[in-house]
């Protein structure tokens, strides 16, 4: 019998208003790091069984004790400082970290999380990192004289935790690059980084993916298909399924990542729409290379729309699943 | 000479001050203020943000489009045929801009940016440029669902940007930018890029400027200098090799030169940025330059693009002491 069509996460998932008010209540000095980190594991907890209640296949912890997915390794390694605010669009900003001296990682920073969630379900927890090239990217660089020696001592740091992550048993390991799709003429330098953190991942046999979002694909595609990974995870539902088409041309090699839920918007999208959308897909791929997710992080949804949204991802694959005799099984 | 920016100032308080713009904001999204309201916390960012700009030594400022979403939608999102949708980045920078999606005929139905442009000068300590983003450039960003073809749609573009500009021009703006990071990505359309701009400025007596930025000018060759316009902005620190182009200057034009990094907080060495200005004022004399930072300057954190403009316009002055 046929397998494939696994369910999965992008990465992060909403904090409750209760969380955010705690967090802000942190950042202002009035509660503690500990009463804090209670309501993170409460809250780490309580998606993990969300999402095995739903039935997805390949769980991820939410993220709950992270705020940009840049800035929050940059505060955990060191050689970087915390930057001022910097606006993002509209009424939106984050703090942009500073390199101010040579970047690395002193002690584990999201191993002591994966083992938590992973104690917490039978189920694969994915491990999630930023990678090495975002990092650079998304950072200002006051130490480094070049771009590469900035990237090249992050893909170092990121490796230490990714070969954490592996030793503690993850299977999965997912290293987030979507700053590599807005410069085609960096993907080079992007996939040596991302090679230095996968390469002992799959002497280990880890299953690797990186996910990338809101570029040019037609400018990265196929060359992004020399990234160093098992699987590459891309937003399809936003841009109506348009880069399948790309696939006609130059056909996808890697195992894919299909987004089908939009994160920016709040519509709840039908089971018929997100089941077309794997539809199509199978057109070009068979069902044991497809991973089926939303399009990327829905952190910035509240925890209701992203309920319901994952709730429909599952309703559609399973709907497909059964069409075509494909048993559910373990991801592999 | 004079000492500028390209554009847009971040609207972020100096550490340590309250954000009120950031909460005034919020508020005027639910509900809880009016238009009016906002405004004024609007008026207030904008005055301290050209108070900042001159104090530092800018000659020629801007209010540091402090208002607005993003550029393109600040102008695109109100003409005719227009709507917004998701969220796109802006270029390679981790920043984002709501994408237009031209659905019908493009049409101007009436000033967009002149009120804002009559209160930044009245409150302004030095000159105010009015800036908009280039016909080529929004063409480049907006989704097409109606013309079907770049160069109409740029054409388009450019005939409501005119009648901006026409009204931009009556409301006293003696200098006039638009910026075209866009053709940077595709030197082959610079003859369209030309023939929209002439659409942009026809018949205007102001000083024009066009800024490209976020890559590197050379690729151009020394065509960029037929774009019809007084001056042409070149971003030296994402192009260092933008310096080739200096000595084919036309004696009628002049350029923006891009010499600190807009993009990044480490500070830039003083005497280098003051050889680089004695070097471009040696090529074409000191009429004929603007120095400027490579880009807005809203990707840094309001201390630095503070420290940044300062350090420029030290810069300028050691020339200036030097006798050019």
């Amino acid at each position: 019998m046929a397998e494939g069509l696994w369910t999965t996460q992008v990465g992060s998932l909403p904090k409750s208003e209760e969380l955010l008010r705690a967090r802000s209540a942190w950042a202002r000095g009035e509660i503690s790091r500990d009463e804090l980190k209670t309501l993170e594991l409460q809250a780490t907890r309580d998606w993990i069984l969300f999402q095995e209640e739903i039935g997805i296949d390949l769980v991820v912890d939410g993220e709950q004790y992270r705020g940009d997915m840049v800035a929050y390794f940059a505060e955990e390694f060191s050689g970087f400082v915390r930057g001022g605010l910097i606006r993002s669009y509209g009424n939106r900003y984050y703090r942009k970290p500073i390199a101010v001296g040579p970047v690395g990682r002193d002690r584990p920073v999201t191993l002591e999380w994966w083992k938590y969630a992973q104690s917490l379900t039978s189920r694969p927890v994915k491990g999630m990192l930023t990678g090495p090239y975002t990092i650079a990217d998304w950072s200002f660089n006051e130490y480094y004289d070049t771009k590469e020696a900035f990237v090249m001592d992050l893909a170092r740091a990121v490796r230490e935790e990714a070969v954490d992550l592996a030793k503690a048993g993850a299977r999965f390991i997912q290293i987030d690059e979507p700053a590599v799709s807005t410069r085609p003429e960096e993907l080079p330098l992007a996939a040596r980084a991302l090679a230095v953190v996968t390469e002992p991942l799959h002497e280990m046999g880890v299953h690797t993916i990186t996910h990338i979002c809101y570029g040019e694909f037609h400018r990265a595609y196929p060359a992004m298909l020399e990234l160093p990974v098992t699987q590459i995870d891309l937003e399809m539902a936003n841009s109506g399924y348009d880069l399948l088409e790309l696939f006609r041309e130059h056909p996808f090699t890697k195992v894919l990542g299909l987004g089908v839920i939009d994160v920016h918007s709040r519509r709840v999208e039908s089971p018929e729409e997100v089941e077309a959308g794997v539809r199509r897909a199978l057109e070009l791929l068979p069902p044991d290379r497809i991973y089926v997710d939303p399009d990327c992080g829905l952190k910035t949804r509240t925890p209701e729309e992203a309920r319901a949204k994952l709730r429909v991802l599952v309703e559609a694959v399973d709907r497909v699943r059964r069409d075509l005799g494909i048993k559910p099984s373990p991801p592999r | 000479m004079l000492v500028t920016v390209v554009g847009s100032y971040p609207r972020v308080p100096h550490e340590g001050r309250e954000f009120l713009l950031r909460r005034a904001t919020e508020e005027h999204q639910s509900g809880r203020i009016s238009d009016a309201e906002l405004r004024q916390v609007q008026d207030e960012v904008v005055r301290e943000v050209l108070r900042e700009q001159a104090e530092v030594g800018v000659e020629l400022a801007t209010d540091g489009g402090v208002r607005w979403d993003d550029p393109q939608t600040a102008f695109a999102g109100r003409l005719a045929g227009v709507r917004l949708d998701g969220l796109v980045r802006y270029f390679d920078n981790n920043v984002y801009f709501r994408q237009p999606v031209v659905e019908g005929p493009l049409e101007w139905r009436g000033p967009v940016l002149v009120e804002d442009f009559i209160f930044a000068r009245r409150e302004s300590p030095v000159a105010v440029k009015a800036v908009l983003v280039g016909p080529f450039t929004l063409a480049c960003l907006s989704q097409d669902l109606f013309y079907g073809d770049l160069r109409e749609l740029t054409l388009a573009y450019a005939r409501a940007l005119h009648s901006e500009v026409v009204e931009l021009e009556r409301a006293g703006a003696g200098v006039i930018q638009v910026d075209e990071p866009s053709l940077l990505r595709s030197p082959e359309q610079l003859p369209l890029v030309r023939e929209a701009l002439e659409v942009v400025f026809g018949g205007v007596s102001a000083t024009t400027a066009c800024c490209t930025f976020f890559g590197d000018a050379s690729r151009l060759g020394p065509d960029l200098f037929e774009l019809p316009v007084r001056f042409i902005g070149l971003d030296l620190v994402s192009g260092p090799r933008g310096w080739e182009l200096l000595e084919a200057v036309p004696p009628e034009k002049g350029v923006a030169l891009g010499l600190v990094d807009a993009r990044n907080t480490r500070l830039e060495r003083e005497e280098e940025v003051a050889e680089a200005i004695e070097r471009a004022v040696g090529v074409i004399g000191e009429e004929r330059v603007w120095v400027n930072p490579s880009a807005g300057l809203e990707f840094l954190p309001r201390e630095k693009a503070r420290e940044k403009l300062a350090l420029l316009a030290r810069a300028a002055a050691r020339v200036r002491g030097r006798g050019g």
